[in-house]
Parts: structure tokens; sequence; C-alpha cells
């Protein structure tokens, strides 16, 4: 009968062997982080170090004042934002998904497609913004429709471009042998595609969100940049800093972060709930 | 051969893609310039903006559209070439500094997903007015931007090493630093230039956006003159393909990079 011998252990080690203790050092540590940075920032330590002063690098605390007292303006702001994110969003994966089905479906042609798919990915929004304000004009001959509906397209074909890219993937990357089994099953196409493609492709779904909603947002603020119609929280930025009003920008730009923060957490609860059985 | 065939026939349909593309564009061309007072402010034809590219006549300060559109692109290209150079350097730098610790890595990785959220380009005029300098500032955003798909994949590149090739290394006695310089560097150059290729076509959107927020010449300046009509449209126009071209070729450039760089590390295993 052996006996487990009990050696006494390192603090160190204790600490790194203890589940408990990391998961909480995991939430413990970043906090601290941030803390000690928004401390550096109100204590103007950062300021020394940028050679700036808190004009330019207005202190936190002032940034939250700015930011009560104009929330009203604030969220009126958020609104047309969100709204063109949201659409955009939308519309543009419901359109991607479409896209890498009718590719799945006719792969000689569809693969061509894709590649010239990929490759509007990577045209930059400071190109397409403009382009796309320039053919919304007739749609209305209101200034703020119109120049909604060119931020709209925008948002949609990256969003598109996004999903569809990874949305093939999901449809074409299949488990070994499983198209084989079906073959062995003597299965239409139509079924093996509503049994197995489609199931095999949900995850990848959430993998092309995860990028284009933070892309959406980004996407929409840009595009608020060269559109026709003064509104949005990406617009707000820059016209407060063309009135040099530094600190009401960066309650805006708190504003974006708040918007990309909240839309992500919202896709991983989503994702978390709707892929449970997956794993 | 059967794989040379393959991608031929992807080539193929790549192309009759193109033709389509090219095809509505001239239909659309066709449409506007009959129902429209200035077509070429909406969709010109493609011969139009090709001609423009060729034309010798100036535009602007004695300079022709193709001159300008040249001497803005280097200006900027050099400044997203300067910014993603340091931001891949320093997300590769982070990648590893967070692998070696594990205290690093738990401090820093939820900010890796934050910053993935920020705005950054939002962030683009406040960090004009910090640093005070137009280049340095296109700088400064350029490598924030490429800094985070870099260090991410990097990252997700040292934790793919299969635990096979620790034990292989531990058998070994190898110390520390060479499971870092013999395997898990080697590793995850292919995530790397994964990181690199999504980095590349941010940079240079990044340094043209940043253009157009104040002068000083560049690409993204001269897209915003020129659509306020300072200059011929056409210069509009010409960017707009420039710049898209350059987006796809960024990210293509990386992918060749990679095939240069990869096939040695191969022999070099093999050896």
């Amino acid at each position: 009968m052996a006996q487990k011998i009990k050696r006494k252990q390192s603090l160190h080690q204790r600490m790194k062997n203890n589940q408990k203790f990391q998961a909480v050092m995991t939430v413990v540590l970043p906090l601290m982080f941030g803390v000690v940075l928004i401390g550096l920032w109100e204590g103007q330590v950062l300021h020394t170090w940028f050679h700036t002063d808190t004009f330019a690098l207005p202190l936190p605390s002032r940034i939250c004042t700015i930011f009560g007292d104009n929330f009203g303006k604030i969220m009126k702001n958020v609104k047309p934002t969100m709204t063109v994110a949201l659409i955009g969003l939308f519309i543009g994966s419901v359109f991607g998904y479409f896209i890498a089905v009718l590719a799945a479906l006719f792969p000689k042609l569809g693969k061509g497609g894709l590649s010239l798919i990929g490759a509007f990915a990577s045209i930059p929004v400071v190109a397409l913004a403009p382009v796309m304000n320039n053919w919304t004009k007739d749609i209305s001959s209101d200034a703020s429709i119109r120049s909604m509906v060119a931020k709209i397209v925008v948002v949609t074909l990256i969003s598109a471009a996004n999903m569809s890219l990874n949305a093939y993937r999901g449809l074409t990357e299949l488990k070994p042998y499983a198209e084989d089994l079906m073959a062995t099953y003597a299965a239409k196409k139509l079924k093996t595609f509503t049994k197995l493609r489609l199931p095999n492709s949900v995850p990848y779904i959430f993998v092309a969100l995860r990028v284009s909603v933070p892309a959406s947002i980004m996407t929409t603020i840009v595009s608020e940049y060269f559109a026709e119609y003064i509104t949005g929280v990406g617009r707000q930025i820059r016209e407060c800093i063309v009135l040099a009003q530094y600190a009401t920008a960066w309650a805006y730009i708190f504003m974006a972060c708040i918007l990309g923060i909240v839309m992500y957490v919202v896709l991983m609860i989503t994702q978390s709930i709707l892929l449970r059985r997956y794993h | 051969m059967k794989v040379f065939r393959k991608r031929n026939k992807d080539f193929i349909s790549l192309i009759l893609w193109l033709l389509l593309l090219i095809a509505a564009w001239e239909i659309g061309a066709n449409i506007v310039e009959h129902s429209k007072r200035s077509p070429e402010n909406i969709l010109p034809h493609l011969g139009q903006i090709v001609s423009a590219v060729c034309s010798s006549k100036p535009v602007a300060n004695g300079e022709t559209a193709i001159a300008i559109v040249l001497h803005s692109a280097g200006k900027t290209l050099f400044r997203a070439l300067a910014g993603f150079l340091l931001g891949a350097a320093l997300g590769f730098l982070f990648a590893l500094i967070m692998k070696i610790s594990g205290t690093v890595e738990k401090i820093l990785s939820p900010y890796l997903m934050l910053i993935q959220l920020i705005p950054v380009l939002g962030l683009a005029p406040i960090v004009l007015a910090i640093t005070g300098d137009i280049n340095l500032s296109r700088v400064v955003i350029a490598a924030i931007l490429s800094f985070f798909p870099v260090a991410a994949n990097t990252l997700a590149g040292f934790k793919a090493v299969e635990k096979e090739k620790y034990d292989l290394m531990y058998t070994y006695a190898a110390p520390r630093r060479v499971i870092y310089t013999k395997v898990l560097i080697p590793s995850s150059v292919p995530y790397f230039f994964t990181g690199l290729k999504i980095a590349a076509p941010i940079a240079i959107t990044a340094s043209i956006l940043v253009d157009t927020l104040q002068g000083d010449g560049g690409l993204g300046c001269m897209l915003s003159q020129s659509l306020k009509h300072a200059m011929s449209i056409y210069v509009f126009w010409i960017i707009v393909f420039f710049s898209a071209f350059i987006g796809i070729l960024s990210g293509k450039l990386m992918g060749w990079i990679e095939s240069l760089v990869l096939p040695n590390l191969r022999a070099a295993r093999r050896r």
C-alpha cells in the first residue's frame, strides 16, 4: 500500500495548479490593467508620455460628464447608425448566403464568381462609399433617405462578400465520407443539401458574423464620413473634430465602442443558444 | 497535371464573371448616358476612364490625371506600408510575448478582442489631434489596424502546435529557447501570413481614409477634391479603380510572399 506522499509545493506552483484561482485571474488581471490605464489617463501620465495636453486627449472624467450631458443627442445619432448597420448586415448576410448556396449548387461557375467576390471584399470602403452616394442620387428627393440607402448598400456589399465566402466553405467542406454516406443512402441531391450541407454550414455562418458584425459598424461609420446627409455617430465624430470639440468627439467614440461591444455580445449569446446542440 | 487543369477551369469561370461584370457596367453606363445630364459623375463608360488615364491633358497644377494619382498614391502607399510593417512586427512580437507568459496573455487577450470592436477609423481624427503630424498619424493608425489580425492569427498559430511536437522536444531535452526557434515560430508562420493577408488591405484603407481628413496630398485627399469638382471627375474614378486594385493586389502579394517563404522552410525541414 503505497501511501501518497504530500509534498509541500511552492506558492507559485499551487497558484498555477488551482483552477479556481486561474479563473479568477482571467477576470481580475485585465480589469486591473484597465483600471491602471484609466488611472494613468486621469492622472495625466499618458499626456506626458504622448506629449499632448488635456485638450486633444480629454480626461476620462470630462468625457463621462459630456457623455451624460449630451446623452439625448448621442442617442439620436445612434439610431441612424444602428439602423444602417443592422439593415445592411441583415440584407448582406441573407444575400451572401444565397450566393453561397448558388455557388455550391453550380460549383463550375460558382468558384470563379466567389473569387471575384473575394476580391470585392478587399476593396477599400473609402472607394465604395462615394460611388454609392453617386448611384443613389435618384432614389429619393429627401437627402436623409437617399444617403441612408447609400450607406446601407455599402454595408450590404461588405457583409455579403464576407458571408458568401464563409458560407460556401461551410456548404462544401464536409466531414470526410459524409457525402459518400449520403450516396450509399441513394439520397437525392436536394436531400443531401438539406440534411447535410445546410446543417454543416451553420457554424460557418457564425464565423462570418463574428467578422461582419464589427465590420458593419466600422463600415457604417466610415460611409457616414462621406454621406451627403449629416447624421450618425461616425459623422458626429468627424464634425466635432472639425469644430475642435475633442471631448465631445471622444464621447461619440465611446458610444461607437459600446455599440460594437453590445452587438458582439448579442451575437455571442445568440451563438451559444443556437449552437448548443452542435457541441 | 490534374491540378493545373482544375485551376485553369476556375480561371476561365473567373474571366467569365469578370466579362459579365464589365458588360453590366457598360449597359448601366449606356442607360445613364441617355437619362442623365452629367453621366460621368454617376457611371462613366470604362473606355472614358481608360482614355482619361492615357490623356496628356493637365487637370490640376499642370499635372495629368494619371500623374496626380500615381504621385499621391506613392505617398499614401508609403505611409500604409510603414504602418503595416510596424503593426505586423509589433503583432508578431506581442503574440510571442503572450505565448511565453500566460499572465501577459490573460491581461491582454480581452483587449485584443476589444481593439477589433472599437472603430479605430473613428479614432483617426483623435490620433491626428494627439500626434499633431498628419504623416505620423497615418502610420500610427495603419499600424494599430494591422496589429490586431497579425497578433490574433499568430497567437492562434502558436496555440495550434500539436502536443506530440512538445513531447518530442521534451524527449530531446530541448531548452525552451530551442523549442521556440525550432518548433513554435516556424509552425506559426502560415498563420502569421493569414494575418498579413487580412491586414494589408486594411492598412491601405486606413491610410486613404486618414488622407481625406486633412490635406497634404495622398489618394484620399485627391478623392475628396475631385468629388467636390475641384478637378476632373475622372480623377475620382481612376482613384476608385486604383484603390480597389491595390487593395486586391496587396492581399495577393502577401500570398505570393508566403509561397516564396514557405517552400524554403519545407525544404529546410526535409533536409
